[in-house]
């Protein structure tokens, strides 16, 4: 039963959609969120339970649902991400039809869990569609000016891109007369990489950048970001990442490892993994410094996002089993970070009306647990031991270095050295933030000395994810060893 | 008695502090003195049991951490990692005892001391270079969050150069460990490991000026030198103890336990350049100590300064030269400790200025005669004369010095000479001032207080120890220096 999880979200979310119109309809007030939350968390966790359903034999090719290592490991943990999503409650008002909108949080889900789970070119594009256009609606759900730029932005740059993906898919089927990414490989073997197949790799890769918000197909994400609730934000930021990185794997290791060519300064080879290693310089670059320059929180989480694509590129431009992994790795502690920094955004939204950084001064004396919290995911985000991002970073950058000495020929040093120094660069405006926090005292006197207590659900988003981070940063190998086995076994490079 | 104790000491202390209620904070300097004098006296325990046993083999440690990288959790302690683990732990007790005052957030303060102590114990221990770099970067935080709350003129500034710095080298560092980890077949971080692979002789040429001056940041090397003063002006006392004694100490040792042994072709093709910055780093921190106005900007000047017969000794490269860096290592953590304790707390406590005209008005030497002698005592020490450890430092610098560039030993002898007139010159200006007798006399002081003598008597006693017999600690740092990481700089010609 390869479909459990998402058949379970597909019920959950039309049980959800049906209770909130007969309770709306029979008592003429909105949806209660706390019971969606809850609706919705059971759903998840039936979701979870259910991919411990023992796949089904099936006869011949099994590429349209791959039921390996890595869809199995990745269903889990993007759902995990996906309930500490929800968990951080919109803000009062904010969303009028609660019942659709977290109904369309569990169909993004789903999409997602598809996306996660296919080596096919065509049923990829359709899971991914089913998340993308979830997701467009979701990110504009307040009836704000702001939601409704940020959503139609996402829309309509996700269409584009979503043409070029699909564009770029009918060439690479044009090359191989196949949508099956382990036909591609076949097929790529016999010679050298025809124009054809990289063209069409790129414009894949084009839609695929657009989606993991790598620079210069980024342009939606500040909007968006400061634009769509919170809840919307992290699962864009944290699942559908995670989700754009198996994708990317799958795509590039398991199709295209032999076309990857080499990025050596000097020594370029044609291929693939030039064109990765300049997208992850250029979004390395321009998040980083944007992100320098950046007063309101929301965005400058954005353009960390774009950075942080960019150090997960690094990773996949190796073009290595180990490097994947720790990409991989590193994926889901950026999500674990960057969900709970939103969810203390959120918290400080709620109590200050606004995201601006200077709206986080005197946190340490309003809420310690909040400021504390702050503190582990920025340092994680910043890579600073001993939290998990240090490690994720560390491993990324080890093994693309490693790729390259170890005659897998991707010459990735020059990109490794700028990815070391920018992420240098990032401790500052993280810091920024921890400044305000720590150091600077509250503004004016007439904000309550202490923050109003955080709903249950709410605590739970922003301290699950702390608490992770500090477990993983200490004892990487929970979550490494069975990314390795995962990849390893559908790899099998 | 195993060192590890150390490490737990520092961090249990740190995490007990955070856990004491809010009531009982004032309580939270007596658990910092508890583990800070535990942590010394296991160190203590351990140079003892190393001396009588010099044939014993070396305590190690080693537990598999991330299988998959090959990252083991390795500690091991040879007598030079035991001396400096001694050095903390007396830097650690003095920096409690002068910072025993501390009334705002003393619970946040003790922590961060804590975790720096035992970041710094962790590097001293190390022998996986994942584990040294983690241990490393586990200091920048807190260093920051020290400065940026607790401390004075210009802190927010200076708080934010100092971790600029720190975490642009750490990003050298990583790139020259990485390198490092790739070119020795991406099998493991273990130091041993890697001293003993071969790296080609272009790799090293390159590799090695980014690993060393990634740690020669740290060690306030000329021309990186310029976040120290400031940074060691704006901190409060016991951080500045920190900073100065134990912390620029990381850097000093990361350059000889890891840049060196790693790539030892490299270093033989940038011994000269090495040395000559060396050379103009003590000049030139000694003059512009000669012109500085604030009491603690001379001293950090003279940090700048002594830190260079550092650097001058890992350039010798010899026994004596090593020896004489090691020494110097200790003999600079304990005086500088010393002199920005007087400066920093009991001066600057009193008189509210470090302006050493300002200072004149307060005519300290029939004031504060207590803090008068101790600071001549401590200027004696930083001269470098006979009978204090610096004396014995700066000699083994300089015969080492003498077998490998003799001419060089000329400019050094200069440097000492203005050493000698700038340590004197701010001596008189603050404590011995010229006055007339028609001069208002000054007013009473309070005398010193008893964690302030305890503290100066504590550094002043291992300062005269040192220099009266150095044999156990030449023993001890001998012992280290035959640790096979060694032996291929010691061979060099």
């Amino acid at each position: 039963m390869q479909l459990m999880p998402e058949a379970v979200l597909v019920v959950t979310a039309l049980v959800l959609l049906g209770m909130a119109v007969a309770y709306e309809s029979k008592t003429l007030k909105p949806f209660p969120v706390n019971s969606a939350i809850g609706i919705a968390t059971v759903g998840i966790l039936l979701a979870i339970a259910a991919l411990w359903c023992p796949p089904l034999k099936l006869n011949g090719d099994s590429s349209l649902i791959a039921s390996d290592g890595l869809a199995r490991l990745f269903k889990g943990l993007v759902l995990g991400l996906g309930l500490l999503a929800i968990c951080i409650p919109p803000a009062r008002r904010e969303i009028p039809q609660i019942g659709e909108y977290y109904a369309l949080m569990l169909f993004a889900l789903t999409g997602l869990l598809l996306a996660a789970g296919t080596n096919h070119l065509l049923f990829l594009f359709v899971a991914l569609e089913l998340a993308s256009l979830s997701l467009y609606l979701l990110a504009g759900f307040p009836r704000t000016a702001k939601a409704s730029e940020a959503s139609l932005k996402y829309f309509l740059f996700g269409g584009v891109s979503a043409a070029f993906m699909l564009f770029g898919m009918s060439f690479l089927y044009g090359f191989a007369h196949t949508a099956k990414l382990t036909e591609i490989a076949t097929a790529l073997a016999v010679g050298p990489p025809s124009a054809l197949a990289i063209a069409g790799l790129l414009m894949v890769l084009v839609g695929l950048a657009f989606k993991m918000a790598a620079a210069p197909f980024h342009y939606w994400a500040p909007d968006v970001y400061q634009g769509a609730p919170a809840t919307t934000v992290a699962l864009v930021s944290a699942a559908s990442k995670a989700v754009g990185m198996v994708v990317l794997v799958r795509l590039l290791l398991i199709g295209f490892h032999s076309a990857g060519g080499s990025a050596s300064w000097g020594g370029m080879l044609p291929g693939w993994t030039i064109w990765l290693a300049i997208l992850s310089a250029v979004s390395i670059l321009f998040g980083n410094l944007l992100a320098l320059a950046q007063t309101s929180m929301r965005r400058l989480l954005a353009y960390s996002a774009v950075a942080n694509t960019g150090y997960l590129l690094v990773a996949l431009a190796a073009n290595g089993r180990d490097a994947a992994g720790s990409a991989l790795f590193y994926v889901i502690v950026y999500g674990l970070a960057t969900l709970g920094a939103l969810a203390v955004t959120a918290a400080v939204e709620r109590d200050r009306g606004n995201d601006s950084i200077s709206s986080f001064a005197g946190l340490v004396k309003r809420s310690p647990f909040q400021a504390v919290s702050l503190l582990v995911f920025l340092t994680s985000l910043a890579g600073i031991p001993p939290l998990a991002g240090f490690f994720g970073k560390f491993a990324m950058f080890s093994t693309a270095m490693a790729a390259t000495a170890s005659g897998e020929k991707s010459g990735l040093a020059w990109l490794v050295g700028l990815g070391a120094i920018m992420s240098a660069v990032s401790l500052y405006y993280y810091l920024s933030v921890l400044k305000q926090a720590y150091v600077k005292d509250a503004a004016e006197d007439s904000v309550s000395s202490s923050a109003p207590c955080l709903p249950v659900f709410h605590a739970l988003s922003v301290a699950i994810p702390a608490v992770l981070l500090v477990l993983l940063g200490l004892f990487p190998s929970i979550l490494l060893a069975p990314i390795s086995k995962a990849v390893i076994d559908s790899l099998g490079l | 008695m195993t060192p590890a104790w150390t490490i737990l000491t520092a961090f249990a202390g740190a995490l007990l502090v955070l856990l004491l209620p809010a009531r009982s904070a004032a309580f939270s300097r007596v658990v910092a003195l508890v583990a800070s004098i535990a942590g010394a006296l296991v160190a203590a325990v351990a140079c003892l049991e190393r001396l009588n046993h010099p044939d014993a083999p070396v305590w190690d440690l080693n537990l598999p951490w991330v299988p998959d990288l090959g990252i083991n959790f390795h500690l091991a302690a040879n007598g030079l990692s035991l001396t400096l683990l001694l050095l903390t732990g007396i830097v650690a007790i003095a920096g409690v005892l002068f910072s025993w005052n501390v009334s705002h957030r003393p619970r946040a303060f003790f922590a961060w001391f804590l975790t720096i102590i035992g970041g710094v114990y962790g590097v001293f221990l190390s022998r996986d270079a994942f584990l040294l770099f983690v241990c490393y970067e586990v200091v920048i935080l807190p260093k920051y969050m020290l400065i940026a709350i607790w401390g004075s003129t210009n802190k927010e500034y200076g708080a934010m150069k100092l971790t600029m710095y720190s975490i642009g080298a750490s990003a050298l560092i990583l790139i020259g460990i990485v390198v490092a980890y790739a070119a020795a077949g991406g099998k493991s971080f273990d130091l041993d490991y890697l001293a003993h692979a071969t790296y080609a002789p272009s790799l090293q040429f390159w590799a090695f000026p980014i690993l060393f001056l990634g740690f020669a940041v740290l060690a306030g090397m000329w021309p990186f030198h310029t976040w120290a003063p400031t940074g060691h002006v704006a901190a409060p006392t016991a951080a500045s103890m920190l900073l100065a004694g134990v912390v620029m100490k990381l850097g000093a040792y990361g350059a000889m336990c890891v840049a060196m042994p790693l790539f030892p072709q490299g270093f033989m093709e940038w011994r000269m350049v090495i040395a000559g910055l060396a050379v103009v780093g003590i000049i030139y921190g000694a003059l512009t100590a000669l012109t500085q106005k604030d009491l603690k900007f001379v001293i950090g000047y003279s940090s700048v300064s002594h830190m260079g017969f550092i650097l001058l000794g890992l350039a010798a490269a010899n026994q004596w030269g090593l020896r004489g860096a090691a020494l110097q290592m200790i003999s600079h953590g304990i005086i500088a400790g010393l002199l920005f304790g007087i400066a920093g707390r009991v001066v600057y406590e009193r008189t509210h200025t470090r302006d050493l005209t300002a200072l004149q008005a307060f005519d300290l030497w029939k004031t504060l005669p207590g803090a008068a002698v101790a600071f001549t005592l401590a200027t004696a020490a930083s001269m470098g004369l006979p009978g204090f450890s610096g004396f014995v430092a700066e000699i083994s610098v300089v015969i080492g010095l003498w077998n490998v560039y003799p001419w060089l030993t000329i400019p050094v002898a200069i440097g000492i000479i203005i050493t000698g007139a700038f340590s004197l010159r701010a001596m008189i200006r603050a404590f011995f001032p010229e006055r007339k007798s028609t001069d208002a006399p000054a007013e009473k002081m309070p005398p010193l207080t008893r964690p302030e003598i305890s503290a100066i008597a504590l550094l002043l006693v291992v300062s005269l120890a040192i220099g009266i017999y150095p044999k156990p600690w030449v023993v001890l740092i001998d012992d280290g220096l035959r640790s096979p990481l060694f032996q291929s700089i010691l061979s060099l010609p």
